[in-house]
């Protein structure tokens, strides 16, 4: 029964992301005191312009690997570049000792187990990877 | 848990609460191929002849970063330029200290933040062009052995950051054809820079005593220099040839520029000056403006600069305008960037380059036919 619900849920995912883009949570510890982060906060976050949450401690953004399905879609919607954009910004700022970009720490469970185990980091999940080891602070 | 707070307390406080990544060693690079060739010789355009070639527009920059602790990072870019017969210059070298979130402090070897494209001048990939357009970006040297402190700053939707460094330079001023030793003392500049949504600014001002060795008469300066005291003789003005050197005059630099992206479409326009104690370098302004269109893959773009200069007053303006010195000239340069991957972009280019006056004498035009790949790594 249950691997019965589990394929459904991949079925209709896969239905799902090929008729619109999936939805993403950006997620944090459980352990992070901030509920809710805003659109323009998250988005200064991944672009390095801003290094803290709103409460004031330090913020670290991980990212999804290369060609994972949730980082184009969240590239897309919430920073609203495409890769090819996002590496042309992010090489402006690597080779000029300004900033680097997030670390590339694989797909949706590794991303989720990280940020699970660290006040301080801040990811991004496909919604259906999310449960009660990590907390979601804004929705796309 | 901000953990910035603890380091001056305990070392060993940071190995375990940092989130930041110790010890990490970030290795990256940039690569451009590029060939060029210009349809004849009678004018010059980024250093390329008729013949073709492969050597003015390729470049190898490998850059390694290390962070030290919470707060200190060094970062080392090594670069090497075809046109420079691919000896291996430090473009970089500096080490890094975060007083805060938002204010760094870095020494070292730094690059002097003169135009909108500086910082990345050697990235090809993080441009459309080919090269930045060279009637504009024409200061032959790009680096300085200096500190500078950078604040970061954010209002609302602006984010912007203050820039102010001091230093020196010494090293060769190398025009293409001839090369001088050459001093900048008391190299100091800020460079301010905002973006609100789509749109951003940078405002930017330099200057430096330059102390440069133009003695040699076999030389374009040597002999520009040797000729301004025949000429200010011939005017019964001997003085006015005084400042026909390098012996530590000032010169300033400004530049402005905007620039606009909307994700499909995108605009920069940049004006610069530069102004000279000697008179031995005319005074000069240029600006380009260019616009590009995103179509997927595919990005068109189409540029147009230009270069003037402006004779000193006076006498010693007289002795430019005998020499002859003075040059006038304009581009038009349109392309395609491909972005075959996100990290490898093709591109083709055509330069027309009009020298209104070269030398003081009526110039003549030439394009010039480039295609580059760019890659980061």
């Amino acid at each position: 029964m249950k691997i019965l619900k589990h394929s459904y849920s991949i079925l209709l995912i896969s239905l799902a992301s090929s008729l619109v883009s999936a939805e993403i949570s950006v997620i944090v510890s459980n352990n992070n005191p901030n509920t809710t982060i805003n659109q323009t906060m998250v988005s200064k976050i991944f672009l390095g312009k801003a290094k803290s949450f709103p409460d004031g401690s330090q913020a670290v953004p991980i990212d999804q690997d290369d060609g994972a399905a949730a980082r184009g879609a969240f590239n897309s919607t919430v920073l609203g570049k495409s890769s090819s954009q996002l590496k042309s910004y992010w090489s402006r700022l690597i080779f000029t000792g300004k900033g680097t970009p997030p670390k590339q720490s694989g797909n949706d469970a590794a991303v989720k187990q990280l940020v699970a185990d660290n006040p301080n980091i801040i990811g991004y999940v496909d919604s259906s990877a999310v449960d009660d080891s990590v907390k979601v602070v804004h929705k796309f | 848990m901000r953990t910035r707070i603890y380091w001056a307390p305990s070392l060993l406080a940071i190995a375990i609460a940092s989130p930041a990544m110790a010890g990490d060693l970030n290795v990256n690079g940039f690569l451009s191929v590029g060939a060029s060739m210009l349809d004849d010789n009678k004018a010059s355009i980024a250093g390329a002849d008729n013949q073709g070639g492969f050597k003015n527009d390729t470049v190898l920059g490998l850059q390694v970063q290390k962070q030290v602790n919470d707060s200190t990072s060094a970062t080392g870019q090594l670069v090497s330029r075809g046109s420079d017969e691919y000896a291996t210059e430090a473009a970089w070298a500096f080490v890094t200290f975060a007083a805060n979130d938002d204010l760094d402090l870095r020494m070292g070897r730094l690059r002097i933040p003169f135009f909108q494209y500086s910082d990345f001048l050697e990235v090809g990939y993080a441009y459309n062009w080919v090269r930045p357009p060279v009637d504009v970006y024409r200061v032959p040297f790009s680096s300085l052995d200096g500190v500078d402190l950078t604040q970061r700053f954010s209002s609302g939707s602006i984010d912007g950051s203050i820039q102010v460094y001091y230093g020196r330079f010494q090293g060769n001023f190398n025009t293409g054809t001839d090369v001088y030793a050459s001093d900048y003392r008391n190299f100091a500049g800020l460079a301010l820079s905002a973006t609100m949504g789509d749109f951003g600014t940078r405002l930017s001002y330099h200057q430096a005593e330059i102390i440069m060795d133009t003695s040699d008469p076999t030389t374009a300066l040597g002999a520009a220099s040797a000729g301004a005291s025949a000429i200010a003789t011939g005017l019964g003005d001997p003085n006015a040839a005084q400042d026909f050197n390098f012996s530590g005059q000032t010169s300033t630099f400004i530049g402005a520029a905007l620039t606009y992206d909307d994700g499909t479409y995108s605009a920069v326009a940049e004006w610069t000056a530069l102004e000279h104690e000697s008179s031995l370098f005319l005074d000069d302004q240029a600006f380009l403006v260019g616009v590009a269109a995103r179509f997927g893959e595919f990005t068109p773009h189409l540029t147009y600069s230009a270069e003037k200069d402006t004779l000193d007053s006076g006498n010693e303006g007289k002795i430019q305008k005998a020499l002859p010195l003075q040059s006038d000239q304009s581009s038009i340069t349109a392309g395609v960037r491909y972005d075959y991957d996100s990290s490898t972009a093709l591109k083709f280019e055509i330069q027309n380059n009009d020298e209104t006056t070269t030398a003081g004498a009526d110039g003549d035009s030439a394009t010039l036919y480039s295609v580059a790949v760019d890659l980061v790594f």
